[in-house]
């Protein structure tokens, strides 16, 4: 009985995505199976897999990483574009209200999954920069006025000047690697690091959250921004996260989350379902992916559910910061 | 040989942690960091004991004062690092060595770091000023990443603070130290205007390595979600001195006493970040002098009035004269 309902309303949902031309053949999974289209999928919940969501759809959870690829494929190229669209501008003070908590110091090594099209991580190198160069202008200040020791100093080692970094410069930079599972993604974002002048401390590297192709203990700050809810075992990438931080090191996560105010969700929710899959047909010419996009938001766990899965994982000090009222959330951990 | 010991209690260690949690731990002998088994809640805080363990190892490295220590279960982790480090911190912490379980051990830890790591940063403080930068600093001393200095929301206020409770504490000791003294007989006990004097001349002492950078820190006490604690910590320093001074008033003598103390000790405090004189001589010529005018106010306020019911008496006593003299207090 369950069965039939389900078939049933596969037929429905299948009927709603005939616009979704799929080439089967072209999809490679990072797992290397091969995607079987969807009429040979009617029975494969009989054979006991989990199902998990897919926005308000429930699909297996083998299936889900595949439909995430393709979403992720077809927007990347109006990514960005999107990105301003449907928040009007507001995503660049969220990702810098993130940059900002995290406060990196120079030589910090960060690791940005789901990174993408970079964003976070272009913010990343500059915030480093500025950071040096405050550093260089406040010891050329103190220099200005030097105290009798200071000069004694200088006198008997003239060779060892600190701010110098002609000697140690790429380790006191900051280094970035962006890690995506999509490589259309990366691609965009490797074009606007080439466009931008960034410098070197920037890779790109195509990786599952699930399993990161990164030995352990090797970053200082792991960030995930807008892509944990993407993810289909939020759990596995928490621990991921933990298992590649150094001792010491933070995870942050800025996503979507739950708003308090009801006032604010009523018009919230109004505008998620009602315009911004209007915005995703008019300018990526898309409906279906922003469709999924809204319906992941309210799939995602609240604040506090998340503060708890991410202190299961074994992040310690963690706490949530809203930002717009809710609208998106900033979580930190500290592995310690 | 101190290897040998090392990795013998390493394994005790483990044995212990394992039997406290679930049934006998596997016979490898090597510390294995890397393998964590699937994800139980009991594993995440046996793998959070094996990380605190392994930063204890580290520690253990670079110390040498760990000989005959005894490794009781599970507690090893929070007090062996605590204790390499009690000389930095005064929060020595040695009352959470008798605590067994791991929960609230764990609980203490995070406290417990995070005052090890704000000890740490202090030396970073005459070249990075009071800032983040230097609470990162401290923690990458301690092998921890720099981005666990965002465990502090308040930056430099939460080492400014700390700093400031850790002096007040420190004088706290010393004046305890020297009552006892008093008590046993060994010393004299002062007058109140030189213990006042010494007290705070120890305490601003205190601020002579930071001395550079002090402004900033005060100006980071002045900010608005940094006044309560820090009004706060200068009560119970001034509450402190005067207690150990033997004032045990309990009218509005209180609150002068120690609003005097509070202006003296702000005032000299001052004068001490402009002072260039060898061994800031003129701050505690300063101090003496304002010391002395308190206790002269003092001296004289009850000379004053003493005096003044004195003159009223006489005046009382002249207006009964006259009265009787032109017979208006006769009984008729």
């Amino acid at each position: 009985m369950a069965a039939s309902v389900r078939t049933l309303f596969r037929r429905v949902v299948r009927r709603t995505y005939a616009g979704v031309s799929v080439p089967a053949a072209a999809v490679s999974l990072p797992s290397g199976r091969r995607w079987t289209p969807p009429s040979c999928r009617r029975f494969s919940h009989e054979t006991g897999e989990k199902n998990t969501h897919f926005g308000f759809e429930s699909v297996p959870e083998a299936e889900k990483a595949t439909r995430v690829y393709q979403v992720f494929e077809n927007v990347a190229q109006k990514y960005d574009i999107m990105n301003d669209a449907m928040s009007l501008g507001i995503h660049r003070l969220w990702k810098d209200a993130l940059l900002h908590a995290m406060h990196p110091q120079p030589g910090t090594r960060l690791l940005d999954v789901a990174g993408g099209t970079g964003d976070i991580a272009f913010r990343f190198l500059d915030y480093i920069r500025s950071q040096k160069e405050r550093q260089k202008r406040r010891v050329a200040r103190s220099m200005q006025t030097p105290s009798w020791r200071d000069i004694s100093d200088d006198y008997s080692d003239k060779d060892n000047r600190e701010w110098g970094d002609a000697a140690g410069g790429g380790s006191q930079d900051g280094r970035a690697v962006v890690c995506d599972i999509n490589k259309e993604m990366l691609k965009v974002g490797k074009e606007k690091a080439d466009n931008m002048v960034v410098g070197d401390g920037l890779s790109w590297v195509v990786g599952d959250a699930e399993e990161l192709p990164f030995a352990d203990n090797q970053f200082d700050v792991y960030t995930i921004a807008f892509g944990i809810r993407n993810v289909t075992h939020v759990e596995q990438a928490l621990q991921e996260a933990l298992r590649v931080l150094k001792p010491g090191g933070r995870f942050m996560c800025l996503e979507f989350s739950k708003v308090t105010n009801p006032v604010l969700a009523r018009l919230y929710d109004a505008y998620s379902f009602q315009v911004i899959p209007v915005l995703g047909e008019v300018i990526a010419g898309d409906w279906k992916s922003y469709q999924y996009l809204v319906e992941s938001i309210r799939k995602f766990p609240a604040q506090e559910e998340f503060t708890h899965m991410i202190e299961e994982a074994g992040f310690d000090c963690v706490r949530y910061d809203n930002l717009t009222g809710g609208v998106v959330s900033l979580h930190s951990g500290f592995k310690l | 040989m101190a290897a040998l010991l090392r990795a013998v209690r390493a394994g005790r260690a483990l044995r212990g942690l394992g039997s406290s949690k679930y049934g006998p731990p596997p016979a490898a002998a090597s510390f294995d960091l890397v393998a964590a088994p699937a994800a139980k809640p009991e594993c995440v805080s046996v793998k959070r004991g094996f990380r605190c363990a392994a930063l204890m190892l580290q520690d253990e490295s670079k110390s040498n004062k760990h000989v005959g220590q005894d490794p009781t279960a599970g507690t090893t982790q929070g007090e062996s690092t605590s204790n390499t480090h009690a000389d930095e911190s005064t929060r020595a912490n040695s009352s959470f060595q008798d605590e067994s379980e791991e929960q609230g051990e764990e609980y203490e830890t995070e406290e417990q770091l995070q005052g090890r790591i704000l000890a740490a940063a202090l030396e970073f403080v005459p070249q990075h000023g009071w800032t983040a930068e230097a609470i990162a600093a401290g923690a990458e001393t301690l092998g921890l990443s720099s981005a666990s200095a965002g465990m502090f929301n308040n930056g430099a206020g939460d080492l400014v603070l700390h700093f400031v409770a850790q002096c007040n504490s420190q004088l706290a000791d010393i004046l305890a130290e020297q009552h006892k003294q008093v008590q046993l007989g060994q010393a004299e006990p002062k007058k109140t205007a030189d213990f006042l004097r010494d007290a705070v001349e120890t305490r601003l002492r205190m601020h002579v390595p930071y001395i550079e950078t002090w402004p900033q820190a005060m100006s980071i006490l002045l900010l608005p979600h940094n006044i309560p604690e820090a009004l706060k910590h200068l009560s119970t320093l001034v509450d402190d001195i005067w207690y150990y001074a033997g004032d045990r008033s309990t009218d509005m003598n209180w609150y002068r006493k120690r609003a005097a103390l509070t202006g003296i000790y702000n005032t000299t405090e001052l004068v001490m970040l402009q002072d260039s004189s060898p061994d800031f001589q003129d701050t505690w010529i300063f101090l003496d002098n304002r010391i002395q005018d308190a206790v002269n106010m003092a001296t004289s306020a009850k000379q004053l009035q003493s005096t003044g019911e004195a003159v009223v008496q006489g005046l009382m006593g002249a207006a009964l004269t006259l009265k009787n003299l032109s017979g208006m207090n006769q009984r008729r």
